[in-house]
């Protein structure tokens, strides 16, 4: 086998010692590459700044919160204070230590959310985009009645029948009402990536239809997905907000959703308690903006010749 | 008489400090008034950038980093973008290679020359359909095609309506990148014609920016010929074609051949006449045999009749044999390819290779014809996955048809990239395709096609995106390897030239249907078919404008 299949006329190759092969470059050099790509970016940069501070914020929580997420018995709605800095709730409970916890709860939804709304936009977008015929069609159905139903009205709904469920209960209803719009963007750039020659040359490689789809068109859509991951995940801080905001969550839990539904519910700006308002609107606000600054750098791992023009 | 332009000591640069490009390096020459000269050089010899520059377009990170360009003695480098919106009329304009798709496909054409005419106001409102009309019959249009939208008119015609653009505002100096580079071969000879006629008719002065030196000698009086950003030689189109000076002048003419001459001789096909030489045969080598083959498409709109691309093929390529299908754009030689792979199922007639009837594969059976019958694309910059080794190209087929894994796969991986002759070959294993120029690109698509050591290779126009001095090397390993190999290969080209140094017989496709057919050799040199001789008349010949 080994000598018939070998053709001739190899003059060189033929006197490189077996020792010499190197082998092929490992997995782990390109997720390096990768990674130098995104942060080579300026914007990405500071994208990943601000979302590893937050990260870091939200894991060291019990380190840096002067008080507990529920810890309560100080004075009422008070300004802020050398021991309060943004003040106090309603209820009696320190509001920068309510932030720092309730940093934890967003970014894990908006994470886990993220990445399972995009999982699952994958699998279809990419599946769809390949086959033709009788189960395109069926695909399309699914996807375009997901698309059709008014999103917040079902996210409602949903989180009203699995009332109680917690932060689980509002992952899944992200996740319902947040795969759809990535699976058709994923399914149409497959589509156009379909009748590229070099897919044509994979199937001539003697390719396998998963392989083609998922090694040579999916690698090739990375900053579309890693762009849907965090607009997703932006979506999901969102919602996860919203929700918890009209209270369709569960209120005894402390995040930056529930600090809006119990500030509102205790006129916090009537009162003149802007901090319980602004404050976790803008971590909202910013955890979402450094999502959206990193995906400019990771414009950068689909295209080489925009990296390679971004260091000239 | 002083000159309409003059370019002194030019250069631009992209990007700036110690990473940026000089794309053109103190350039200096003039045109005068009621001239044809031609610009040539390869690609990334700096003549679009010249170009760009000369019409004040050029755009950031390229940008002028001294010199001078004076039209008619004003510094255009030194206008502002308004002042040089005022000199178009009467001054430059220029048409781009992609120019016909520069039209705005929901406005009509009558509209495309309105916003003109409109934007100068040197025409008075009464007269815009007279002078509209008068500037598509100069470039041989009906004015009927005035109501026409771009997307109803073909590549050839939307490129004239893109130079009566230009036209409009009466310029004393038309730049014509690459005009007819986009279109297929029998339209851009009619379309370098009118642009010809054209400039005797309206003397205005002309430059043209080509990289075929072939379509500048024809038309230009003069020929300026670009190297890596300098301009190498600057002479008279006699004078170039009868003793160049300058050695890349000398190297670009010695690619240029008559396909009808009796010996054609090419850097690496020295003294090749019309014979089949004895090659070594593979072992139970299997014939293609594609018998009364037919493909019709459903119509493109309801009402419009259907569309039949092949109709009724016959022909056998016998093992080792080369075998060229030659035909304009539209011919069907693609579709006949296609029919060919299986990538498309027949409409009436079988395709067989050997015992396997390709026609009816199903795509779980593939791999079957592709370990004997690969392909070579014609787009080496698509036909590669960009985020891809040229190592990962190359192990894929290697894996799963030989069934090799590991070292052994990867040695053979080298001896591939040895075979197509990209050496140090472990250097090159490590590449990524952005890393490669064209023509090392397509030696990696070559490489991948002899991955399963196949009987049959496929080519579709494989130089026809490559520089001129970069395919006869392509074409030269294609021939060594079906000489070494005994791979019989189906060359598709509209190129007769290189049809003539690479294959022993030849089929002339128009419509669809085969018109011609025999000996490459003798079917050139004494063609029949009407279409063959039209065929061979639009080639570029440098000697056309002594002749004329």
């Amino acid at each position: 086998m080994s000598t018939q299949s070998i053709p001739p006329s190899t003059r060189a190759v033929r006197a490189i010692e077996e020792a010499s092969i190197a082998p092929a470059p490992s997995p782990l050099k390109v997720v390096l590459r990768v990674a130098s790509t995104v942060w080579s970016n300026g914007k990405a940069r500071i994208g990943i700044i601000i979302l590893g501070l937050m990260i870091l914020i939200a894991v060291f929580a019990p380190l840096l919160a002067p008080y507990g997420a529920r810890q309560n018995g100080f004075d009422r709605s008070a300004d802020a204070s050398a021991a309060h800095w943004l003040g106090t709730t309603a209820a009696g409970e320190d509001v920068l230590s309510q932030l720092i916890w309730g940093a934890q709860i967003s970014i894990f939804v908006g994470l886990v959310a993220g990445l399972l709304s995009t999982v699952i936009a994958v699998l279809v977008g990419l599946s769809w985009g390949y086959v033709r015929g009788f189960g395109a069609d069926v695909i399309n159905f699914i996807v375009n009645l997901f698309l059709v139903i008014p999103g917040l009205p079902l996210m409602i709904v949903i989180a009203a029948y699995l009332s109680g469920g917690g932060i689980g209960m509002i992952i899944v209803v992200v996740v319902i009402t947040g795969w759809a719009w990535g699976a058709r963007v994923l399914r149409s750039q497959t589509q156009s990536l379909r009748s590229r020659d070099f897919v044509t040359a994979a199937v001539f490689s003697g390719e396998r239809p998963f392989r083609i789809v998922f090694r040579e068109i999916l690698p090739n859509m990375t900053s579309l997905i890693v762009g849907n991951f965090f607009g997703a995940a932006t979506a999901a801080i969102l919602a996860e907000a919203g929700l918890e905001y009209l209270g369709l969550g569960d209120t005894t839990v402390v995040s930056w959703g529930t600090m809006l539904f119990w500030a509102q519910n205790s006129n916090a700006l009537l009162t003149g308690q802007w901090a319980l308002l602004f404050a976790p609107g803008l971590c909202i606000a910013l955890l979402a903006t450094s999502l959206t600054l990193i995906n400019f750098g990771v414009d950068g791992i689909s295209n080489p010749r925009l990296r390679e023009g971004s260091k000239r | 008489m002083t000159a309409l332009l003059e370019i002194t000591d030019l250069s631009v640069d992209y990007g700036e400090g110690a990473g940026s490009t000089h794309a053109v390096n103190h350039v200096s020459f003039t045109l005068q008034h009621g001239e044809f000269v031609g610009l040539v050089g390869e690609s990334g010899s700096g003549k679009s950038t010249l170009g760009f520059a000369v019409t004040g377009l050029s755009k950031p990170p390229a940008h002028v980093v001294g010199g001078s360009i004076l039209l008619d003695g004003v510094d255009i480098a030194s206008l502002s973008s308004a002042d040089l919106r005022e000199q178009r009329h009467g001054g430059i304009a220029m048409v781009l290679q992609s120019g016909m798709n520069a039209l705005n496909p929901v406005r009509s054409i009558r509209n495309h020359f309105v916003d003109i005419f409109r934007a100068h106001g040197h025409i008075d409102r009464a007269d815009w359909n007279s002078r509209a009309e008068e500037l598509v019959a100069k470039v041989e249009l009906p004015s009927s095609v005035l109501d026409r939208y771009p997307g109803e008119l073909s590549g050839g015609m939307r490129q004239r309506v893109s130079i009566a653009l230009a036209l409009s505002l009466e310029p004393k100096l038309m730049v014509f990148d690459e005009p007819t580079t986009a279109l297929d071969v029998l339209v851009q000879h009619a379309v370098m014609d009118t642009i010809i006629e054209l400039q005797k008719k309206e003397n205005f002065t002309a430059l043209l920016i080509s990289h075929d030196l072939g379509i500048v000698l024809e038309s230009a009086q003069r020929v300026l010929v670009m190297h890596e950003g300098e301009i190498v030689e600057d002479a008279p189109s006699r004078q170039i074609l009868e003793s160049p000076r300058d050695d890349y002048t000398k190297m670009l003419l010695s690619h240029y051949a008559d396909p009808r001459a009796d010996v054609v001789e090419l850097p690496g096909f020295e003294k090749r006449v019309a014979s089949v030489s004895s090659r070594t045969r593979q072992k139970d080598q299997k014939a293609i045999v594609v018998d009364h083959v037919s493909k019709v498409y459903p119509a493109p709109r309801r009402g419009e009749p259907q569309v039949t691309a092949v109709d009724d093929v016959s022909f056998t390529l016998e093992p080792g044999q080369s075998l060229a299908l030659v035909g304009a754009s539209g011919s069907g030689k693609s579709t006949l390819a296609k029919l060919i792979t299986a990538v498309e199922k027949p409409s009436a007639g079988s395709v067989r290779f050997g015992d396997l009837d390709v026609g009816s594969l199903r795509r779980g059976q593939f791999r079957q014809l592709h370990r004997d019958v690969q392909m070579v694309f014609q787009d080496p910059y698509a036909a590669l996955n960009p985020l891809h080794t040229v190592e990962y190209t190359l192990t894929r087929p290697v894996v799963n048809f030989t069934g090799l894994k590991g070292l052994d796969a990867r040695r053979r991986v080298l001896e591939l990239l040895d075979t197509v002759g990209l050496s140090p070959v472990e250097e090159f294993a490590a590449k990524l395709p952005h890393q490669l120029s064209g023509g090392q690109r397509q030696r990696v698509v070559i490489a991948r096609a002899l991955a399963s050591n196949p009987q049959v290779i496929i080519a579709d126009e494989p130089v026809s995106m490559l520089d001129v001095s970069l395919r006869a090397g392509v074409l030269a390993l294609l021939e060594d390897l079906r000489e070494q190999w005994g791979v019989s290969l189906l060359y598709i080209t509209h190129d007769l030239l290189s049809a003539r140094v690479v294959t022993d017989n030849i089929m002339v496709l128009n419509g669809g249907r085969v018109v011609e057919r025999g000996n490459t050799a003798e079917v050139l040199r004494n063609p029949s078919d009407e279409y063959t001789i039209r065929l061979l008349d639009a080639i570029p010949n440098p000697g056309r404008r002594d002749v004329a």
